[in-house]
């Protein structure tokens, strides 16, 4: 029940605490760079109501959602290999989630997949990555964790050889270590410069503290303080000086994006 | 009929099955006896009974009704039995009172039953009886009665009947006695257990203190309940804390979404309210995940991936993650980790313990404060201390707050789950890691843990 409230609510546009009248994350076009096709995204799950819930925001955002609510069904729907990204839950009845993925997987289905879980135990997120999944979020998750996840698996960074990141002004060097914003240097420590590099390589997406926190500290518990809330208030007043347009923002209670400026 | 209850107990059985195994293997040993001695009776009977015939056939024929007549007077036990019949079977001397057809002519030593006359009086014989056809036609009968074969029968029976029955009678009245005391044993646990299953824990089986078999079951038993007892008491007792720690930020969440639905005039209003309550939902559920989690660590089998860990790198790393919270928080943050230790661990379940460690000296640090993080080698040992300048935590508390949800009282207005250091104590325990508090002026937390060398040299 915690997922209806959430999407109940949430489901219309945040404003950005920054205030600029920018649209917002959730009217960007998905699909990629290029924008133009709608993605797909299959969804196995057993939960009607839960499916019903997460379709309902997909299909806000733009997605278009094809739903399994058995692992036979799935199985076949993941097999054909038509969805650019595949939601699966990992206890489901008829086929387990995690055999879907291996045999997906075997079939050279390379879509990535987002496994969902009632299981928070670390041996089983363990395994469910291991089985070919990219991504995992236990139950009960906020919807905006899951969107957020998905759009990140969508626009997977390519696999560029680019040794300089740019997003508008900002110029990340990543063989001197060195940021620059317009003329101005940034002082990064190393920390700061992974979480600034991860950010520019995700830039315009919402990247959630629970994601940032995996990704550049490699840590998979919650912290209980805002830790990541400091870390990037500290990155962000470096980044974004005072007489310049922010670059860095944050969605209230969800996460942060960054931004060229407009 | 129906059997009384103790006839039934298996103590009984035993008793009685014994008792009868007893009994069957004395009748089967006098029995053998019996048999041997009616067997070698028997030879020399006949073997007697042969000579006898033998040396009165050898007589002249006046000469043999004389040596029967005198042969059968001797005869102080009325044993003796003795015929001389003519070839057409009539009875010359002795007191055998018809030839029987088997017994014309030369007959060997067989069983025989006859009728012997003493004066006026017959009476049936049973006997070992040979007969000697006499050359000149007639038939010499040697008899003995088996009255001494009979008499140590009656004997042996005497004995058995005055010897075996009262120790029958012993050994079941001694069944009968052990059972019913068990059954009593029985009952009484029994009706305890019965206790034990409707709720009450604090009953214990009854114990004599005798040491016996059943005494030891029982201890062992009680020390069963005596640990599950305290497993209950204690999850009740998390249960509580659980309900009451997810019914504060859920009736916020409600008087938030009651209110919002009643006054909200705008969607901004709505949505303000909204937030606040998913605030609090967010709350519950880092609850629950923070529980899952503990007993995640409490029954997980990790250990085996247990790697050799570098204290050092995970200290240091964790001061990075904090270095700014603190600073943000006007604390004084410092991290020593010059001693290089290795412990045999999970590095991220140590890195979290760690990390609440900190998160929790900072979070009770006041403005100005100090922190101060440091790993240290005391010999074989690497300690991983964390000292803060706040409150400190009292003598008497410093076993409690490794418990769910404890939060001493100071610190009770202050936002937290009250899981973070249960959480550490369960990520050390599960290390073999000893976890102290003690008050500096402040408090001093520290995780004392073997060094992964001394671990090994241990091991073997």
């Amino acid at each position: 029940m915690v997922l209806e409230t959430v999407t109940a609510f949430i489901g219309a546009p945040e404003p950005l605490d920054q205030g600029e009248g920018d649209p917002g994350p959730q009217a960007e076009p998905h699909g990629g760079p290029e924008g133009s096709l709608m993605s797909r995204v299959l969804l196995i799950e057993d939960d009607a109501e839960t499916a019903r819930e997460i379709m309902a925001e997909l299909a806000d955002r733009g997605f278009e959602v094809d739903w399994a609510a058995t692992g036979i069904e799935g199985l076949d729907k993941a097999r054909t290999g038509d969805a650019d990204v595949m939601i699966v839950d990992r206890l489901l009845p008829g086929v387990d989630g995690l055999t879907i993925i291996e045999v997906a997987r075997q079939k050279r289905v390379c879509k990535p997949v987002l496994v969902l879980s009632a299981l928070g135990a670390v041996d089983d997120r363990v395994r469910g990555l291991r089985a070919g999944g990219d991504d995992y979020l236990t139950k009960p998750f906020a919807i905006q964790e899951l969107i957020a996840r998905i759009e990140a698996l969508l626009r997977r960074p390519s696999e560029n050889r680019d040794t300089v990141l740019r997003v508008g002004p900002l110029e990340l060097d990543l063989l001197s270590r060195t940021a620059k914003r317009g003329e101005r240097v940034i002082d990064l420590l190393p920390r700061e410069f992974r979480l600034l590099e991860y950010m520019m390589r995700r830039k315009d997406q919402l990247l959630t503290r629970a994601m940032l926190f995996e990704e550049v500290w490699n840590y998979k518990f919650v912290p209980q303080s805002n830790l990541v809330d400091v870390h990037m208030g500290r990155l962000r007043r470096k980044v974004d000086a005072t007489n310049e347009q922010p670059m860095i923002h944050s969605v209230r209670s969800e996460g942060f994006i960054l931004r060229a400026p407009a | 009929m129906r059997l009384p209850e103790f006839t039934r107990s298996t103590r009984f059985r035993w008793t009685f099955a014994a008792s009868g195994a007893f009994i069957l293997c004395i009748l089967m040993m006098f029995g053998f006896i019996l048999a041997q001695a009616y067997s070698y009776m028997t030879t020399d009977v006949d073997a007697l009974n042969n000579e006898i015939a033998n040396a009165i056939a050898s007589h002249e024929p006046q000469q043999r009704v004389l040596g029967l007549e005198q042969y059968l007077r001797a005869d102080p036990h009325h044993v003796k039995l003795g015929g001389l019949f003519t070839a057409d079977g009539r009875r010359i001397a002795g007191n055998i009172e018809t030839l029987p057809p088997m017994l014309r002519g030369d007959a060997g030593a067989q069983l025989a039953s006859l009728t012997k006359i003493d004066g006026g009086a017959r009476e049936q014989h049973a006997v070992r009886a040979v007969a000697r056809g006499l050359p000149e036609g007639g038939t010499l009968v040697i008899a003995r009665s088996d009255y001494e074969f009979t008499w140590i029968v009656h004997i042996v029976e005497r004995a058995l009947a005055v010897g075996l029955i009262p120790a029958l009678c012993l050994s079941l009245a001694v069944g009968v006695f052990l059972s019913i005391r068990a059954q009593k044993r029985i009952e009484e646990v029994n009706s305890k257990i019965q206790r034990i299953v409707a709720g009450e824990l604090r009953e214990r089986l009854p114990a004599r203190g005798t040491n016996d078999p059943f005494d030891k079951l029982a201890a062992l038993v009680n020390g069963m309940l005596g640990e599950i007892e305290v497993l209950v008491r204690r999850l009740a007792g998390v249960g509580d804390d659980i309900a009451h720690d997810l019914r504060t930020p859920l009736t916020r969440v409600r008087i938030s979404l009651e209110r919002a639905r009643q006054k909200a005039g705008n969607l901004e209003e709505l949505r303000r309210s909204v937030d606040q309550a998913l605030v609090e939902l967010d709350q519950s559920l880092a609850i629950i995940t923070a529980l899952l989690r503990i007993s995640e660590i409490e029954h997980s089998r990790r250990v085996d991936g247990f790697r050799d860990v570098a204290l050092g790198d995970i200290v240091r790393e964790v001061g990075d993650l904090y270095e700014p919270i603190a600073e943000d928080k006007k604390v004084d943050f410092a991290v020593r980790a010059e001693a290089e230790t290795k412990v045999h661990g999970d590095r991220d379940l140590l890195f979290e313990a760690i990390a609440n460690l900190v998160d929790n000296a900072v979070k009770f640090t006041p403005q100005g404060g100090r922190v101060e993080l440091s790993l240290l080698r005391h010999g074989n040992q690497a300690v991983v201390r964390v000292c803060d300048s706040g409150p400190g935590i009292p003598a008497d508390e410093s076993e409690l707050v490794t418990r769910r949800f404890y939060r001493s009282d100071k610190s009770r207005r202050d936002p937290g789950l009250g899981l973070g250091l249960s959480l550490v104590s369960a990520i050390a325990k599960l290390h073999g890691f000893s976890l102290k508090f003690s008050s500096g002026p402040g408090c001093v937390a520290e995780l004392v843990g073997q060094s992964a060398s001394a671990q090994k040299r241990l091991a073997s």
